[in-house]
């Protein structure tokens, strides 16, 4: 699935990651990019989730960008949205700090996903 | 060719009769319906309102194993994995659909971090979805706001007790003013922990199994009444009876249950005597007891007791509303509504520290 691989080089992974309970899964491709950025010492990964609308990218978007990260220092993340796909970076001084808010991200994108799935499709505006 | 006025008219009549009658209720009748989710602790529950009216109010609590609290992180989780679950119940068992709501009310704070994001984010997505007004409510509001709705008191001095809040408000000038709160931790943070010393089960909630334990208690220990002018503090009893525990149940000098009841004397007497200061203050002469502390029977009758003296009216509402519910949180999400509130997404970040006083109280005179 993904993982880390800290020495400089630039790693691509292609993952199928389920995120969706319902039978009617769909499989969510994950683009996970992780680069040890040797100037600045720190940890960077990125993600790319693609959505079936620009109307749901936009709706996940909105709902996982208010909270400001628990942690206060060592990360930041920023969200955006081009098209249909939310795209996520980090920036992390350690790999722990970098787990934990990937790791809780994840969680909560799931979420979103299934309550998109049980309660969509979205009203038309 | 020209129809004759009268006949446009009735046309016209007869078209509107038809559309009003196929719009939802709401909007027939001018009736406001807010969904509200809470999640700040380890209830995850969900209510609707209508104009005054629970329409739906069902909740699921996370309970740990005797001995053990309730962490962020694993609450956060169960939180997740019933939210939606819920969500559909309290829409089912209320009768309606996403377009009957007019407003989704959530709690933006105060309370733990994990368990807020989890509830805030579904209620966000929902929202969106639903295309409906979103509203962040503070949590304390929102217990005052349902015990004025279910009590029908007019001006109380409320007591808010409960394992993350302790407080004495009353209302004053567009805010709930803190007359009196505690220094350090909830009064049912006190309860809670002196549970998982002894390892009381934690089902239906500790505290209701200290009360239930304090009726057989026959002995009173003395512990150390701390009462700081307006305001309460409980670390210095937990402390004292943390290791009052250890010693004299091992010495058999006295039962946990005589333990269970010494503590809830001592610490609802300091809760009658600060609410009884700030009532002297107010000139207040009713009560109302929020909180899940509220439901316990022997505070009840404590406050009754100091309420008959002063000649004041006690109000109390039963564990349903008493206990985190989403309905408290549609409730005072209905009064915000009403008076023009709206939270817009970018600010609706969740918060674990939200004083009671920090808003604005727009529905009141």
């Amino acid at each position: 699935m993904l993982f880390f691989e800290n020495k400089g080089t630039f790693n691509q992974h292609m993952t199928k990651m389920p995120l969706s309970n319902r039978s009617s899964t769909k499989y969510v491709n994950m683009a996970a990019c992780v680069s040890e950025n040797d100037s600045d010492k720190k940890l960077e990964f990125f993600l790319k989730v693609p959505f079936p609308s620009e109307r749901e990218a936009a709706i996940a978007l909105q709902s996982l960008s208010p909270d400001p990260e628990p942690r206060k220092g060592g990360i930041t993340k920023n969200l955006d949205v081009t098209g249909h796909t939310l795209s996520v970076r980090w920036t992390a001084d350690e790999a722990r700090i970098l787990r934990v808010s990937v790791s809780s991200f994840l969680d909560h994108l799931s979420l979103v996903m299934e309550t998109l799935d049980a309660f969509g499709p979205p009203v038309s505006q | 060719m020209n129809f004759p006025i009268n006949f446009i008219q009735a046309f016209s009549k007869a078209i509107l009769a038809v559309v009003m009658v196929l719009q939802p209720a709401s909007v027939r009748s001018n009736m406001t319906v807010v969904i509200g989710f809470e999640g700040s602790a380890n209830k995850i529950g969900v209510g609707i309102i209508r104009d005054g009216e629970v329409l739906s109010n069902p909740r699921r609590t996370y309970i740990t194993p005797p001995g053990q609290g309730f962490l962020p992180g694993e609450t956060a989780k169960h939180h997740r994995s019933v939210i939606l679950t819920v969500l559909q119940e309290a829409l089912d068992e209320a009768g309606l659909k996403a377009e009957d709501i007019d407003c989704v009310a959530y709690t933006k704070g105060p309370g733990m971090g994990a368990p807020l994001v989890t509830v805030a984010i579904v209620a966000r997505t929902v929202a969106q979805l639903w295309g409906k007004p979103l509203l962040g409510v503070n949590h304390c509001i929102g217990h005052i706001e349902m015990g004025r709705l279910i009590t029908n008191a007019q001006n109380p001095t409320v007591l808010y007790v409960s394992g993350g809040n302790t407080q004495v408000i009353a209302y004053s000038e567009r805010r709930y003013r803190i007359f009196g709160e505690t220094i350090d931790i909830a009064v049912g943070n006190c309860l809670d922990r002196f549970a998982r010393v002894i390892k009381i089960s934690n089902d239906p909630s500790p505290g209701y199994n200290i009360e239930q334990m304090a009726k057989k208690g026959t002995k009173y220990i003395e512990l150390p009444y701390t009462v700081k002018g307006m305001d309460v503090s409980f670390s210095g009893i937990l402390s004292y009876i943390e290791d009052a525990a250890h010693k004299m149940l091992s010495t058999s000098q006295c039962t946990p249950e005589d333990l269970c009841f010494s503590l809830q004397e001592t610490v609802f007497a300091m809760l009658v005597e600060i609410t009884e200061r700030a009532m002297a203050h107010c000139g207040s002469q009713e009560v109302l007891i929020v909180g899940g502390v509220g439901c316990n029977l022997r505070l009840q009758e404590m406050m009754g007791v100091m309420c008959k003296e002063r000649g004041a009216r006690l109000f109390a509402t039963d564990e349903s509303f008493c206990i985190d519910n989403g309905a408290m949180i549609a409730q005072a999400g209905w009064e915000m509504f009403c008076s023009g509130h709206v939270t817009e997404l970018s600010d609706s970040w969740i918060t674990q520290r939200y004083r009671t006083d920090e808003v604005e109280v727009t529905w009141r005179d």
